[in-house]
């Protein structure tokens, strides 16, 4: 008897920490999404019972988001500044992650350290620094002109995707460098060595080896810093500022400062978060899957 | 490949695709199936038994040439009280909108602590009040949000007797102003117009001399990426809506501020317009050539932000002549929430004081206090201001009965403007 509810106990100030610190608030963002709005305060007046939910701001914000809605272009424009965030992340991070985990030998600690060593400082404060960094008459420019890569300082700060994207990269990547530099490090090495003992070259041997062995951290990866790029708005507005390059996070943050219809920002959070399960559940089945693949790798 | 028979209930990618699209038409079509429940996206709307429509809280809508004096929800602390001594007293307002030094001698008199709470806006400052989550004994507040403070009770009646230096100090427009008769809740803290900043080694146009200086957003092709406008729903809308000659900048009527929403749209291609409220920094730096500013921003900008090296004459400012330009006030309130009314009271007025006014202004936050001893001329004469920007100083007649100025809303119509500020803020083509 002791036993059998010992290991299910452990788990218990877990449970109680999810219930605590995701579904009760989860819960109380529903309440208010489907809820209604104080007449005086404009403050929400969230409704607890499901059975009198009131599903006006939902699907006021369905429609916003549909095709010809007044969100339809910046939902778009979400999903396109993240997917290549993540692309380039990806293109600079496993790189970074292969050397560290495979070649940096002693090196391996410093380099983890430094990938670490932004994340002590604000993320605020990191992009205000670059702030000054991309000014007109700032380091990059001039290091830029400097070295002939650009013939004149290029306006970064003028309200382009391009920084807006950068930027993204810039605050995020040390989060997918981490579980990628984990997954990467935990292959055998013997694995790879049977590879190339059987003729495999050593692109190839990445190819089906490495590769499909550190799926789980591009994924796990991949989703740390996909879930909050999807809600950011602090990116845009420090380096950006332009409504030509706002993200749905900033609609967010518009309803929610201020004014008389905050159920419309949390009408919106809950069908990003909806989106973002989709997202979720895939990852779930693509990890389970690779999970598979290298139980069967290691069958071998 | 075949998989042991515990593992077949793995989905396959056809199977997921299947399932998350099932899942999305569900999601989709969940609010049609919740039609049972409840479906408005309207706050309560009140209207007058005339059929007059009114503010938040069924208070009536004041605007310049309509005067409200608004209903006392509890009775004045009584006169000749002994100010609460010893604790924090808190000041919960915009943050850096009060000199510190200043705070900590308000302070150092009345023997308590000065503790400053800043919020990002009103709106969500009131907000805050009204959930508890502050508790604070002062706060800013704007006439346009006045309505939500006395309907909702968070701010209380004022005693005068206490504030001696809103008769003697304070223009006469503000000492009983159009929204707050009888100064029963506020006083005067700061005034403003709004109007457009620029830098004239960069801007090439004679603002100024234009037929409608306003048109210079939509003719600011050379500028791309260097032209600014306030991130506010009120004035972004209100500009759109006072270049096409309207000057009802309270108005409600969809099609106007549909229209106005727009043309603020256009100009995403003309100059891939930003919002934000660093006029202040951002023009005197040089990192910003064009911005819709408050004039106080000008002020600051000249005081505080001019590089060495850069003439004040790089800076420009222009304002619409009287009746056609946005002017505004901001307020102090003494909160419900206070445990030292009569220390409250005194502080309102130890900020009317000519010398803290003054000092407040010119040594710290650059927006001018409506003084009856300050005057475009002498502040010029002082050094102050730059002679090129005496037009950022406004006087007791800039808030007379024909001035235009942002009022309250009714919930619908603040409903309209959020909505219509969204669209532009989407930077999108719908």
């Amino acid at each position: 008897m002791y036993r059998r509810w010992l290991w299910p106990g452990v788990a218990i100030p877990g449970i109680v920490w999810l219930i605590l610190l995701f579904v009760v608030p989860f819960y109380a963002v529903l309440g208010v999404a489907l809820g209604t709005v104080d007449p005086i305060l404009f403050q929400p007046v969230p409704i607890w019972n499901p059975l009198e939910w009131n599903v006006g701001w939902l699907n006021e914000v369905f429609s916003r988001l549909a095709p010809g809605g007044i969100w339809f272009d910046v939902g778009v424009r979400t999903i396109v500044y993240v997917l290549v965030s993540l692309g380039l992340c990806l293109l600079i991070g496993y790189p970074v992650a292969y050397y560290t985990a495979r070649h940096a030998g002693r090196w391996k600690g410093v380099i983890l350290i430094l990938i670490i060593l932004p994340l002590w400082i604000s993320y605020m404060m990191r992009m205000l620094a670059w702030v000054n960094l991309l000014q007109s008459d700032g380091y990059i420019n001039r290091f830029l002109v400097y070295t002939h890569v650009l013939s004149q300082p290029r306006d970064w700060l003028g309200g382009s995707a391009s920084t807006v994207i950068l930027a993204l990269v810039y605050g995020y990547i040390p989060y997918l460098i981490l579980p990628l530099f984990a997954s990467l490090d935990r292959i055998d090495r013997s694995h790879l060595e049977a590879a190339r003992d059987l003729g495999a070259s050593p692109w190839s041997a990445f190819r089906t080896v490495t590769l499909p062995l550190s799926k789980t951290g591009i994924l796990g990866g991949a989703v740390l810093i996909t879930l909050p790029m999807f809600g950011d708005y602090y990116t845009p507005n420090i380096v950006s500022g332009a409504p030509s390059t706002s993200l749905i996070g900033n609609q967010i943050d518009l309803y929610f400062h201020g004014g008389p219809q905050p159920t419309i920002g949390a009408a919106l959070t809950i069908v990003l978060a909806a989106f973002l399960t989709v997202l979720m559940l895939y990852y779930m089945w693509s990890i389970h899957r690779a999970q598979r693949d290298v139980g069967a790798v290691g069958a071998l | 490949m075949t998989h042991h028979p515990k593992e077949r209930g793995n989905l396959s990618r056809r199977d997921f695709l299947m399932r998350a699209a099932g899942a999305g038409v569900a999601l989709s079509g969940a609010p049609g199936l919740l039609a049972a429940c409840g479906n408005t996206t309207s706050v309560p709307q009140a209207t007058g038994t005339g059929g007059e429509l009114l503010g938040p809280g069924g208070l009536p809508l004041a605007r310049p040439d309509k005067r409200v004096t608004l209903p006392r929800w509890e009775d004045p602390i009584e006169s000749g009280l002994e100010p609460e001594t010893g604790g924090t007293f808190t000041v919960y307002n915009y943050p850096a909108y009060f000199y510190k030094k200043l705070l900590k001698e308000f302070g150092e008199k009345y023997g308590v602590e000065v503790q400053y709470t800043p919020f990002d806006n009103i709106n969500s400052g009131l907000q805050r009040l009204a959930s508890g989550a502050v508790t604070p004994d002062v706060m800013e507040i704007t006439p346009d949000t006045l309505d939500i403070g006395v309907a909702g009770k968070l701010i209380k009646p004022l005693n005068l007797d206490y504030i001696p230096n809103l008769q003697k100090n304070i223009w006469p427009q503000l000492v009983d102003p159009f929204y707050d008769g009888e100064s029963r809740y506020t006083v005067p803290y700061t005034c403003y117009a709004t109007g457009i900043a620029w830098r004239t080694d960069k801007i090439k146009e004679d603002i100024a001399g234009m037929q409608q200086p306003w048109d210079i957003f939509w003719e600011s092709q050379a500028y791309k990426g260097k032209v600014a406008l306030l991130s506010e729903n009120r004035e972004t809308i209100g500009m759109a809506l006072l270049r096409k000659g309207i000057t009802d900048i309270n108005t409600e009527d969809p099609a106007l501020v549909n229209q106005a929403v727009a043309d603020l749209k256009e100009l995403y291609d003309v100059c891939n317009i930003k919002v934000d409220d660093l006029q202040y920094q951002t023009i005197p730096e040089g990192s910003s050539w064009l911005h819709q500013a408050w004039s106080g921003d000008m002020i600051a900008g000249y005081i505080y932000y001019l590089p060495k090296g850069t003439p004040a004459t790089a800076l420009g400012y222009w304002k619409a002549p009287h009746g056609q330009v946005p002017v505004q006030n901001d307020c102090f309130a003494i909160c419900s929430t206070t445990k030292k009314p009569v220390l409250s009271h005194l502080f309102l007025n130890y900020l009317l004081d000519n010398g803290v006014a003054y000092e407040n202004f010119v040594d710290f936050n650059g927006y001018q206090p409506p003084l009856n001893e300050i005057d475009p001329g002498s502040l010029v004469k002082d050094g102050v201001v730059p002679p090129h920007l005496e037009n950022s100083v406004l006087t007791n007649d800039d808030l007379g009965t024909d001035s235009l100025q942002y009022g309250t809303l009714t919930s619908q119509g603040q409903q309209l403007w959020e909505d219509g500020y969204s669209n532009f803020l989407a930077g999108g083509g719908s």
